[in-house]
């Protein structure tokens, strides 16, 4: 009897302390940041590379599929694309002009100064395995010149930033994520709002008031208000919008312009005076003069 | 049955191993070959068998153990799971009386109702930490399809589980002791 009693007393003592020490744990988490411990970023580094290899294994095979399609409607496109080719030429002649003049009005409008010069190009080698966030994990990391913070893109717009960085691998939090918040402007109307992450690989366009004439359609931008993101990238389109019978705001559903779903290179945007000093990067360097 | 510490240590390390793997099927499999938007949250699985099948004082640590290797690929952390992992644990202690997996069917009832437990935990106190209860729904909404599933392959885990931990099958809930 007094055996069991003590069994009891143990176990009500660890649980009261483990669950003490996992309230401690909530109380100091921190969804929008993380500094990983020495032990996180071992076994990360341990870890990760087998997600590496998987996920290179998959673009391999991708790779295979689509090349062996490709072979097959060559011989097609190869009369098709002659064609091509010569009319892209005369083109290509005056597009350089275009270019040019593009270049010369971004540097008197100082379009690109909230831009990194420099990017790091990266691969997603995994998600967040718990359901309630969104969150890629790339192959590159501190040694790569990434700092928490620096903002990731990709042709298609904006990805997230960067949530948590050990040497070689780096997580990233996405727009999907509810904990993510991206201050934007409607490109049309200018009008300001938040964008955060909802369910279904969709975001929501917040704060908003009911009187701004938005439309379905509208295409967002980063506002570059916030210092994490620069301005001008391409955020997502609203697709939806519901005038409720109370509040003050629309509701608004918006679908990013990445296509999450297909995601895997993105750029990471070193921190300016970052980019200066890192020169031993592989980079993607930004064509910024003719 | 009473288990030696040494064997104790081997079943938590396969255990451990275990949930590498799932984690790695979880977070990079799975999303390459397309499943990107639903995730099977292992861990909660392998938790709630420690929780329910073992019986010892030891098992809060173990739980807290798990989801420090959980946290490697979540940024959940390891606090919410190991929060939510011990009032399971407590919840499953005092229905220790009603909890018999005897057959498939009850182990997937009774893995849902837990994970039902274990997700409102979760909910609520991610909702108290950005304080916004207005995302409250649409956290559980996004649990539900991955515990269904989970409850669906639970006997399978459990039974691959009592392996490890050498729990015998006619045992009732409470498996072995530690």
């Amino acid at each position: 009897m007094k055996l069991i009693q003590e069994s009891s007393k143990t176990k009500i003592v660890n649980n009261a302390i483990v669950a003490i020490l996992a309230i401690y744990g909530i109380s100091q988490k921190n969804f929008n940041l993380d500094e990983p411990t020495l032990f996180t970023q071992v076994v990360t580094e341990v870890i990760s590379p087998v997600q590496e290899g998987i996920a290179d294994s998959k673009r391999s095979m991708s790779s295979l599929w689509e090349n062996y399609l490709l072979i097959v409607n060559t011989s097609k496109e190869n009369v098709v694309l002659k064609k091509q080719i010569s009319r892209l030429e005369s083109d290509l002649t005056n597009m350089d002009e275009v270019r040019k003049e593009n270049l010369r009005l971004k540097q008197l409008l100082n379009f690109s100064d909230g831009i990194s010069p420099q990017r790091v190009l990266a691969q997603v080698v995994g998600w967040d395995s718990a359901n309630e966030f969104k969150v890629i994990r790339l192959n590159k990391g501190t040694n790569h010149g990434i700092k928490v913070m620096s903002p990731v893109i990709t042709d298609q717009g904006l990805v997230g930033y960067v949530y948590r960085a050990t040497p070689n691998y780096s997580d990233v939090l996405t727009i999907l994520d509810q904990n993510n918040r991206v201050d934007v402007v409607v490109e049309r109307t200018r009008t300001h709002g938040i964008v955060e992450g909802v369910m279904n690989f969709k975001c929501a366009l917040k704060y908003v008031m009911r009187n701004e004439p938005v439309e379905v359609g509208d295409k967002l931008m980063t506002a570059g208000v916030g210092g994490i993101y620069p301005k001008g990238v391409k955020v997502g389109m609203i697709t939806d919008i519901r005038k409720e019978n109370f509040g003050m705001t629309l509701s608004i559903e918006v679908v990013p312009s990445v296509d999450f779903d297909k995601l895997e290179e993105v750029l990471v945007l070193l921190p300016v005076e970052e980019a200066a000093t890192t020169a031993s990067v592989e980079v993607v360097p930004q064509e910024r003069k003719p | 049955m009473k288990l030696r510490f040494s064997q104790v240590i081997f079943s938590f390390a396969i255990t451990l191993l275990l949930l590498i793997g799932f984690e790695i099927l979880t977070a990079t499999v799975f999303p390459a070959l397309g499943w990107k938007e639903y995730r099977l949250t292992f861990n909660v699985l392998i938790i709630l068998f420690l929780a329910i099948r073992l019986d010892s004082p030891g098992v809060p640590w173990m739980i807290l153990g798990l989801q420090v290797i959980h946290s490697i690929f979540s940024v959940e952390g390891w606090a919410l799971g190991t929060l939510a992992g011990v009032i399971v644990m407590i919840s499953a202690n005092y229905l220790k009386e009603l909890l018999h997996l005897t057959t498939a069917f009850m182990t997937m009832l009774i893995v849902q109702f837990f994970q039902v437990i274990w997700f409102v935990t979760v909910s609520v106190v991610i909702c108290l930490k950005v304080s916004d209860f207005s995302k409250f729904g649409m956290i559980v909404w996004s649990f539900i399809p991955g515990s269904i599933l989970l409850s669906l392959i639970s006997p399978v885990l459990f039974w691959l589980l009592a392996n490890i931990w050498r729990v015998p099958s006619d045992s009732g809930s409470r498996g072995v002791e530690i």
